[in-house]
């Protein structure tokens, strides 16, 4: 019970997170932008709060069940989010973090209460760490496509020479890029760490490390596309406008696949 | 009130008078403060000049008195004929000079709107006076508001916040694409006055290596010595495209020296690395369709004045803002102030007097409940009237003082007293 309010809490003071950070691109002001900071933290600690009062309640590991598993998605994009805002003051990218952020809350809110965790095959620590490390890096790949998003909109305001008081609360070019590459350079290794750990539960309980499942594919999916963007990235030199176009494209294109997923494909991979 | 506001500036008054003005401008010129402190009416004085204003701030005991001993002190200061003086002053009284010196102070005054330095110096008169001990009750308070207002208008407003001028707007654009200038390279092709300016402004953001290209060798040389960088013979300038990250071009050249094709073969090296081209020649150096390429940004001269033109617009909407935040501070002051009143601070005396007694009453009203009606009276006029004897001599010398001009000190003292 204890968690569902701290999880309403939370999902509230994101909303108003939200709201002033939109203020703050309205009357551009970066003070504006610096309240709406210090809710996103005053947010993270009511939803840390309300996954630890859920973990001690329910006695198994609080990121199991697709409204735990996406509550966890969102806090670890407030989590990075803040945890950049220590390096750089980047302080307007939260006016494209938040919103995502809150969108992922109210879609994790609608299973509230529901049962965690469900078919037996899905249960067990191994699991737990799966999802936890392949979530930590899909939002790592979130938070780059917002970098990404921001970095479009500023180039083409200096492009086209329309250098107003908006570009004056964006963080610098180079800040976005270096928060594009930080998150793809984190997220990849954790995805293949996650997708490992999955391929070899999977040996467990369905006894082979591969199916051939809708999400399995997907997953394999958003693997090559974040590979290929790094090697291009680390290799080819990529920077700049071309990888914030492709993180956000990339990053677009998975969150279309994973609804249509859903929809049409059964899966033998699904939380509840 | 009784405070007066004497000055000068760019506005009021043509270079040269305000010239033989500018008693401190220069370091080590003559403190006129003592000097002040000495006209007759002046009871605190406050002394500011820059190169662009020179005022007297005092709390006078009589205002009309005052004006003309001031007037008389400036008059001698400058060596200047009367007529020629009372052209360029302006005097302002009381809640006026509040918000003159709270407008100057927040940078509303000066000659480029919004400029930073102006706080500084009048810190700096201000603690002048406090080391000259001029400064009373309303100046101590009168300054450490105006640095309060300055500093409101400052954080609450973007009137300081978008540059005006050319070479600044530039650095500003630099700064929103590589973040930090330290470190960068930058190439400047044509030793002209303009790139020089601009070559400034950069090192002074702490850019890393500059080199120079100009037709005539002897003139990039000369250039680069001044600035500790590298002189580059004219026609090997393509050569370093793949390693800069700034380029300023302002030549004389009649067309492009530097066409897209050049840019876009130094690109495989630089590894796509954001470029940063500055065109300020007239005709232009750079052909346009460089900028078309990716994390390319060119910018014109006219690109660059659009900036400008569109940063001083947006100054102008700000001043409107920090307009409203003078007026507020103003009568925030204007509060603080009437409240020093001699009628005001008798009120509230009182006012307090009768609040203790009240209180302590009722504090006392259990056990005075089994006293009879007459001795509960009795106790009443008793207390009441120890507390009048008290204040009699506060109130005495308070509605004296108000008699003098000079009541304020006096006012503040007991306020601070009585906590009031």
């Amino acid at each position: 019970m204890m968690g569902i309010v701290l999880f309403k809490t939370a999902l509230a003071v994101y909303l108003a997170c939200a709201v002033v950070y939109g203020a703050s691109l309205w009357v551009r002001r970066v003070l504006t932008a610096r309240f709406a900071t210090w809710l996103m933290l005053a947010a993270l600690v009511i939803h840390t709060l309300s996954f630890t009062s859920r973990w001690i309640t329910a006695g198994v590991s609080p990121v199991i069940g697709i409204h735990d598993a996406l509550s966890f998605f969102a806090w670890v994009m407030a989590a990075v989010y803040l945890a950049l805002q220590l390096k750089t003051k980047t302080r307007v990218l939260g006016a494209f973090i938040s919103p995502v952020i809150c969108l992922i809350m109210v879609v994790a809110s609608v299973e509230l209460g529901g049962v965690v965790g469900a078919p037996a095959a899905l249960q067990g620590s191994l699991v737990t760490l799966h999802v936890m490390l392949s979530v930590t890096g899909e939002a790592l790949f979130a938070v780059a496509s917002c970098a990404g998003l921001m970095y479009l909109i500023q180039d083409n305001m200096i492009k086209q020479k329309k250098a107003g008081s908006l570009i004056r609360l964006f963080p610098s070019l180079r800040d976005l890029d270096r928060i594009n590459h930080l998150c793809l350079s984190w997220g990849f290794p954790l995805l293949t760490l996650g997708i490992l750990a999955g391929s070899l539960w999977a040996r467990i309980v369905w006894g082979s490390h591969w199916q051939w499942d809708s999400k399995q594919v997907w997953t394999l999916l958003a693997w090559i596309s974040y590979g290929f963007l790094l090697h291009q990235r680390l290799v080819i030199g990529w920077q700049g406008r071309r990888a914030a176009l492709w993180s956000l494209v990339i990053f677009s294109l998975l969150v279309v696949l994973l609804i249509f997923g859903k929809v049409l494909l059964p899966s033998i991979h699904q939380f509840v | 009130m009784q405070l007066v506001l004497i000055g000068m500036n760019h506005k009021s008054a043509p270079l040269d008078i305000r010239e033989r003005l500018q008693l401190s401008c220069g370091e080590g010129a003559h403190q006129p403060l003592p000097e002040l402190m000495h006209l007759a009416e002046i009871r605190e004085a406050l002394y500011l000049s820059t190169c662009n204003r020179v005022e007297v701030l005092a709390r006078v005991a009589d205002g009309e008195g005052a004006i003309e001993g001031l007037k008389a002190f400036i008059y001698r200061q400058g060596n200047l004929s009367v007529a020629e003086l009372d052209r360029c002053l302006y005097i302002y009284r009381d809640l006026e000079a509040v918000r003159h010196l709270f407008r100057v102070t927040s940078s509303l005054d000066s000659m480029i709107m919004g400029e930073p330095q102006i706080l500084g110096q009048m810190k700096e008169a201000y603690r002048m006076a406090v080391d000259n001990r001029t400064t009373g009750i309303l100046l101590n308070r009168l300054s450490h508001h105006a640095f309060r207002a300055a500093k409101r208008v400052r954080t609450e407003t973007g009137i300081a916040g978008n540059a005006v001028s050319v070479s600044y707007a530039a650095v500003e654009l630099a700064k929103k694409i590589f973040g930090d200038l330290k470190g960068k390279t930058i190439l400047l092709i044509g030793a002209g006055e303009m790139s020089e300016l601009a070559a400034r402004h950069l090192i002074r953001q702490g850019v890393g290596s500059i080199h120079i290209a100009n037709r005539t060798y002897a003139r990039a040389e000369e250039m680069a010595a001044e600035f500790q960088g590298v002189p580059v013979a004219f026609d090997k300038f393509p050569e370093l495209l793949p390693e800069v990250d700034i380029v300023i071009a302002s030549t004389g050249a009649p067309g492009y020296i530097m066409n897209a094709e050049m840019v876009r073969s130094a690109f495989g090296r630089r590894r796509r690395r954001p470029l940063f081209l500055i065109d300020i020649a007239v005709p232009r150096d750079i052909d346009p369709a460089a900028g078309d390429i990716e994390n390319v940004y060119l910018y014109n001269i006219d690109h660059l004045q659009d900036v400008v033109d569109a940063n001083r617009e947006v100054r102008r909407a700000e001043a409107m803002k920090a307009e409203e935040i003078i007026a507020e501070e103003v009568a925030v002051f204007e509060k603080w102030y009437n409240a020093l009143d001699v009628v005001p601070t008798i009120v509230s005396l009182r006012g307090k007097m009768e609040g203790i007694v009240k209180g302590e009453l009722e504090r006392s009203s259990p056990w005075m409940k089994n006293l009879s009606e007459e001795e509960r009276n009795r106790i009443e006029i008793l207390v009441g009237s120890i507390v009048n004897k008290i204040l009699h001599d506060p109130m005495t010398g308070l509605k004296e003082e108000s008699g003098d001009k000079d009541a304020l000190p006096f006012v503040a003292v007991i306020r601070r007293l009585f906590n009031l």
